[in-house]
């Protein structure tokens, strides 16, 4: 047994304008989850502490929290793996969402996202007077089973650092939910489904792979990937800084070997978006004065047929 | 001494160019942008490896890693690109490519797991390196500069050979997502708690700041993508840096570089200034090292370095 400090984080919309922390001792074996710890403290200490809980083992997905500055389940996190050396254990509600009270946040701003996918299968019309069931390859089922484990802990979505800088990104959640629809073979809104998600910014992912820590192996991170490949390969919202950022940094390679981020700026943006450019400009103009622009045209690297050899071999999209 | 000189200075003759003969070969990718907008990076990592006696040996015919970006089009070209690169190291008998870029880093050694993991993959890579007569068999190990520096130099051997030890410069860590991130490719330290820059910059007689941005995300990959996006990452990280009292900034990736050193003027109006210089890795070891703080393209950073070295008595 080990006295753990849990250290809370209080806070009730309804009363209080600031949020305080209240530390509640607890006599537990270190390997409690920080669930369990919380259940304990709120039964035999105080039982104003408010929390999402409903099953105890990763499969609800409600009790997602930030604990020792580390968003991860409650019911899946034990007590001495964020312990820090004085014996405390930090307890925050999840970042990127508004509190409600103490551990529990407004959800609304993730389901919202959630909601504007459609998630449910639309077949075509023609499909509709099916006469038998719709079936499904085992092969076509595979790529939908890691997805259709998202449990929408919204673990992912708390982590995410453009989410946290701006709320319009629909987050990794919801587009690895697209790709379950986009890929499922019994579905018929494919291309709408490709423009929604591409309207509710899918290429703003940084690729930071923050998301990578979900608690069910989902990897939001890799399925945002193949869903931006989706829509370049069914040419959609083509014009987007995202698809063209990507097809020109393609191109570049192709040509010189390496990502010439000169060619790159100018192709995003666009040659002839002068606004755009002027955007980038001031930028530009304060790393010109120190000399570290990047030069205006590239050598090809040796060999770079080589390099095109690849390119051509895979009919790998340039712009 | 060949590694003061800049990169186009120096001769194509051959498919590998290297600083002099050392004990320890390693592959050396340095990357587009340390060839491109941070010139420095290079530069400063060939005069650390001077000091360090070990050779890097430039794979100069390597393409670009993909940067993260080539995923987007095609399930396939990084991954094959890049086993094109480690084909080239294995010719040359090097078993390390060495990067200097966290991006690098995280996609070198994604595609190299990708095909070291299964054998219908090598076998796809090396038919379309066949038409060209290559061939990677698997044995390369893709590791960036800081791991080599603990590793294979050591954080004893590193700290007898600082000559001009920090003063007690209070240096936040910022590792950049691709070196620590997914924990499943990497997988040198752990993702959420990492401490190699902090034992880093320690050892050079520095003081590690922690502070919660360290392992986010500083938003260089989107800096295009939508206006203000890039700037507020930037910002909030920089913020939480300055208020935890770091006077400046390590960075393993120049990706990283860029985007804090460019954006901390833009972010000022939304999260107030912070003007908090960016050092690339090896510039500081370098500099700790003995070499001249003028050969390490210092006036190259927008937000310019050598103020707080003077505040530190670190140069004049």
């Amino acid at each position: 047994m080990a006295k753990i400090k849990l250290d809370i984080f209080r806070f009730d919309e309804a009363t209080d304008t600031v949020p305080h922390r209240d530390e509640v001792t607890v006599d537990l074996p270190e390997t409690t989850t920080v669930l369990d710890a919380l259940e304990y403290a709120k039964a035999e200490v105080d039982g104003s502490i408010s929390f999402r809980r409903s099953c105890r083992s990763a499969i609800c997905g409600s009790c997602s929290m930030n604990i020792g500055g580390v968003t991860s389940l409650a019911c899946k996190t034990s007590c001495g793996s964020a312990m820090e050396e004085d014996g405390s254990v930090k307890i925050d509600p999840m970042p990127n969402f508004q509190p409600m009270k103490d551990l529990v946040v407004h959800m609304d701003p993730f389901w919202d996202k959630y909601a504007r996918l459609k998630p449910y299968l639309q077949p075509n019309d023609a499909d509709s007077a099916h006469a038998t069931e719709r079936r499904v390859s085992p092969d076509d089922m595979k790529k939908l089973v890691d997805v259709a484990n998202c449990i929408m802990c919204a673990t992912c979505y708390a982590l995410c650092p453009v989410v946290s800088v701006d709320p319009a990104f629909a987050g990794p959640a919801a587009i690895a939910y697209a790709y379950r629809f986009i890929e499922d073979v019994r579905d018929g809104k494919r291309t709408d489904r490709l423009a929604q998600i591409s309207e509710d910014y899918l290429w703003l992912c940084a690729h930071c792979y923050a998301c990578s820590y979900c608690p069910k192996h989902v990897d939001p991170n890799d399925r945002i990937i193949d869903v931006k490949r989706a829509t370049i390969e069914d040419r959609v919202m083509m014009n987007e800084r995202g698809p063209r950022h990507a097809l020109v940094v393609a191109k570049t390679i192709k040509q010189t070997g390496m990502l010439a981020e000169t060619e790159v700026i100018q192709g995003t943006v666009g040659r002839f978006n002068i606004r755009g450019l002027l955007k980038v400009a001031p930028l530009g103009a304060r790393m010109a004065l120190k000399g570290k622009l990047p030069p205006p045209f590239l050598k090809p690297v040796l060999k770079v047929d080589e390099i095109r050899t690849i390119f051509d071999a895979l009919e790998a999209p340039v712009r | 001494m060949s590694s003061t000189l800049l990169p186009e200075e120096r001769a194509l003759d051959a498919h590998v160019r290297t600083n002099s003969s050392k004990s320890k070969r390693y592959g050396f990718f340095p990357g587009c942008v340390a060839k491109e907008s941070c010139k420095e990076l290079f530069n400063s990592t060939m005069l650390l490896a001077d000091k360090l006696g070990i050779e890097l040996v430039e794979l100069t015919a390597a393409s670009c890693c993909g940067a993260s970006v080539l995923n987007d089009t095609n399930r396939d070209v990084a991954r094959v690109l890049n086993a094109r690169t480690y084909a080239q190291a294995e010719a040359l008998g090097l078993d390390d490519v060495i990067t200097i870029c966290s991006t690098c880093t995280g996609h070198m050694r994604a595609a190299n797991k990708e095909l070291r993991e299964s054998e219908e993959r090598m076998a796809h890579a090396n038919a379309i390196l066949g038409k060209f007569g290559a061939n990677y068999k698997g044995t390369v190990t893709v590791r960036h500069l800081l791991w080599l520096l603990i590793d294979d130099i050591g954080l004893d051997a590193l700290r007898s050979m600082v000559v001009r030890p920090l003063n007690g410069l209070k240096v936040a860590p910022f590792y950049g997502c691709h070196i620590i991130r997914p924990e499943s490719v990497n997988g040198w330290e752990s993702a959420r708690h990492p401490h190699s820059l902090e034992d880093v910059i320690v050892a050079l007689g520095g003081e590690a700041v922690d502070y919660a941005g360290k392992t986010r995300c500083c938003g260089f990959h989107v800096q295009l993508e939508k206006d203000g996006i890039a700037s507020s990452m930037v910002g909030q990280n920089m913020r939480m840096a300055k208020d935890n009292g770091a006077e400046a900034v390590i960075t393993p990736c120049p990706l990283c570089h860029l985007a804090l050193d460019g954006y901390q003027a833009d972010a000022a109006a939304r999260w107030g200034r912070t003007d908090l210089p960016i050092f690339h890795l090896p510039q500081l070891v370098a500099y700790a090292l003995g070499v001249p703080a003028e050969k390490l393209g210092l006036n190259k950073h927008l937000i310019d370095p050598r103020e707080v070295m003077v505040s530190r008595d670190l140069i004049n």
